[in-house]
């Protein structure tokens, strides 16, 4: 098909008009990257529905990248997001450390960068907003030995404890949050910690399996996020157990993990607060463009005590996880639910 | 005066070629010996299955691309028809999390996701052999999208509560092994009579061995080709049902990296990747091999990195031993 000089001009005219037409509101304020480490995970997922959906609504555009679990791919995309010159950039880092070389650059070039999720604490940012990876590791093992304690009368017996991919930053903080609360108040429980290969639930399983034959007398197990516990409770109920004959606990707050609550395998799942997290980046966001000091102290983000203060990496708001068991497996405020949160955006001023 | 060397007895001759044929099974035999004396708890019954039950999937998906391997070509896609398979079979079957309005049969799933492997294969071999484009970019390219489209599929999110009569299939034992055990064994007897015993198969190596001579010959290599390729589309499909099956559901990321593990076993089971030689008996060993020191690991709680360094180790001992065999071979005759 050959087109003439007239047909061109009418696609470049309707072209133009097309790019006219966008909505005025997505490029009032700015232009918003979020960098997501892998899309093969709920909470990431949700979280990228999330930003998307906050920030626009503020009026600033937003785009995602995914890294696809590659630390080395993402830093190569930041690089090449500063040619962009994007005005903000939202980090939820692969690998810690990896990504601060890109990070240090992006600010110099005038790029403010915002850090979800995963704290890190070697660079400075304009702002982070995390529920703490070691925080969470924290709660589920407060929880692990209030649930041993419910069992024995005393903090003793076996956890099976699954984490993610051994390579994977994320995993070795929930494990070293979770070991050292378990080091102090449950000193006798006996912890077997077995990793699930890229954090694929079928490895998990296995894991699982193996570990029944060789170590009969488990009382609790404890995933590093919900979707390893898929495989297991299916184990669980073709092996005859019941529900609640050997407690299951997870992390990360996916619609999974609450199900299993709703059906009685699992007793804890440890939720990370992606909508508040959000929301807490989403707060600041219009004083941080205009280059404004963010005042420390304490806010209510989507109804969480939080805290802003002013750390080595720059201003941080702790937003706290939760422990989400039966009693409270149907609030809203859990991402798992996938109930996103009407309510507008608290700007500050 | 140099003495001649006495040629090798007919009887010592076939020893040492059974030997070389089936040399992944006395290395298996030999790991599963030492694992079972050195290990504690590793010597039980229990054990043992579990070895054989993980085996499963990366089982079906290297019988499938050992017939590829074996007609000179290799297939990529397979891991993410697999995953792609089981979100399918999920979100058809699955009572949370499908992004179906609908519920289907649990056997009217397995055909739609057979269907699936079955078009996925066919497209990898009409773009590698209509439109002769390379077989390792073609199948990678698949591999990426298949497991995008499962992301689009899903929206990222867990499948999950199949029907009792799905998860039936991966739960069940029979006559004291479970029903994944026996539909491994089965079909490795299946495709390994057909490899062997079939005019298809007999084809299968020839084209892997010389395209050009069967073509010469008035075989239709393309059509061998297309019948490898939806053989591997759908095999790896059927390996997704089961998968499904047994995690009660589907996440994401479920299967990945079995692809490597997949070739490992299909190396190590001493097919050629040259193409023209291999035999599923040694796939199968090689699966098993694999799955023992999966296990061993578990059971002895080493780090789970080691896995990866001692596959990385056996794939090229493997190469090392296709080698020697090779030479020993032409040596007596």
């Amino acid at each position: 098909m050959r087109l003439s000089r007239r047909d061109v001009g009418i696609l470049l005219s309707a072209a133009a008009a097309l790019a006219a037409a966008r909505p005025a509101s997505a490029q009032n304020k700015g232009k918003i990257v979020y960098m997501i480490p892998t899309l093969l995970d709920e909470f990431q997922t949700e979280s990228q529905k999330a930003v998307e959906s906050v920030f626009s609504s503020l009026g600033y555009e937003v785009t995602s990248v995914d890294a696809q679990n590659d630390a080395a791919r993402q830093l190569s995309q930041l690089e090449d997001l500063i040619n962009t010159r994007p005005d903000a950039v939202i980090i939820n880092a692969v690998a810690f450390d990896t990504i601060v070389p890109g990070i240090e650059k992006a600010r110099e070039a005038g790029i403010k960068v915002l850090n979800f999720d995963r704290l890190i604490t070697s660079t400075e940012f304009e702002l982070t907003s995390v529920a703490g990876t070691v925080e969470i590791g924290e709660i589920a093992g407060n929880e692990a030995t209030r649930l041993l304690t419910e069992r024995h009368g005393s903090p003793k017996g076996k956890v099976l404890q699954i984490l993610g991919d051994p390579g994977d930053a994320y995993t070795l903080d929930i494990q070293k949050g979770f070991e050292a609360v378990m080091a102090e108040k449950a000193p006798e429980v006996e912890i077997i910690s077995k990793a699930a290969l890229l954090w694929e639930p079928t490895n998990a399983g296995r894991a699982f399996e193996d570990q029944l034959l060789v170590t009969q007398d488990i009382d609790l197990v404890f995933c590093h996020a919900a979707h390893l516990t898929v495989p297991i409770v299916s184990i669980m109920e073709s092996k005859g157990m019941k529900p609640g004959e050997m407690m299951l606990m997870a992390s990360n707050g996916a619609p999974v993990g609450l199900d299993n609550i709703r059906a009685g395998w699992q007793q804890v799942e440890v939720e990370q607060p992606t909508y508040a997290q959000v929301y807490g980046l989403a707060m600041f966001i219009d004083k941080i463009m205009a280059g404004e000091e963010l005042q420390t102290g304490s806010y209510k983000v989507l109804g969480l005590d939080s805290t802003l203060t002013v750390e080595d990496w720059g201003p941080n708001l702790k937003i706290p996880g939760a422990a989400i068991t039966k009693e409270n497996v149907d609030d809203p405020r859990f991402w798992g639910n996938l109930q996103f949160p009407s309510v507008p955006v608290d700007v500050v001023k | 005066m140099i003495a001649a060397t006495p040629a090798p007895s007919a009887s010592r001759i076939r020893l040492v070629k059974l030997l070389l044929d089936h040399l992944v099974w006395f290395i298996l035999a030999v790991i599963l010996l030492i694992c079972s004396l050195s290990i504690e708890h590793f010597f039980q019954v229990g054990i043992f299955i579990n070895i054989a039950q993980h085996a499963t999937y990366v089982g079906l998906l290297s019988l499938g691309l050992a017939f590829c391997v074996i007609a000179g070509h290799m297939d990529l896609s397979i891991e993410s028809v697999m995953a792609f398979a089981a979100m399918l079979a999920a979100g058809l079957t699955a009572a949370r999390g499908s992004p179906f309005a609908f519920q289907v049969n649990t056997w009217v799933s397995l055909l739609l996701v057979l269907g699936f492997g079955a078009l996925a294969g066919l497209f990898n071999a009409i773009l590698i052999v209509k439109f002769r484009l390379n077989a390792f970019v073609v199948t990678l390219a698949a591999y990426i999208a298949i497991r995008g489209l499962g992301l689009i599929l899903t929206g990222g999110r867990s499948i999950y509560g199949l029907p009792p009569d799905f998860r039936a299939v991966a739960n069940t034992d029979l006559f004291g092994l479970p029903m994944l055990v026996w539909i491994t064994i089965v079909t490795y007897l299946a495709f390994g009579q057909i490899l062997k015993g079939s005019l298809f198969g007999r084809r299968v190596y020839l084209v892997g061995g010389n395209p050009v001579a069967p073509f010469r010959a008035g075989i239709n290599v393309e059509r061998v080709l297309f019948g490898v390729f939806i053989l591997s589309g759908v095999i790896a499909a059927f390996a997704g049902w089961l998968l499904a099956a047994r995690t009660n559901g589907a996440t994401p990321n479920l299967g990945v990296g079995m692809l490597f593990e997949a070739f490992a076993a299909v190396v190590i089971g001493g097919v050629s990747l040259r193409g023209g030689i291999g035999q599923l008996s040694g796939v199968f060993a090689g699966v098993l091999l694999l799955s023992t020191i999966d296990t061993a690991i578990n059971v002895m709680g080493l780090d789970a990195s080691y896995m990866q360094v001692i596959r990385g180790g056996l794939m090229l001992i493997a190469v090392l031993l296709d080698g020697v065999k090779t030479e020993i071979a032409k040596r007596l005759g």
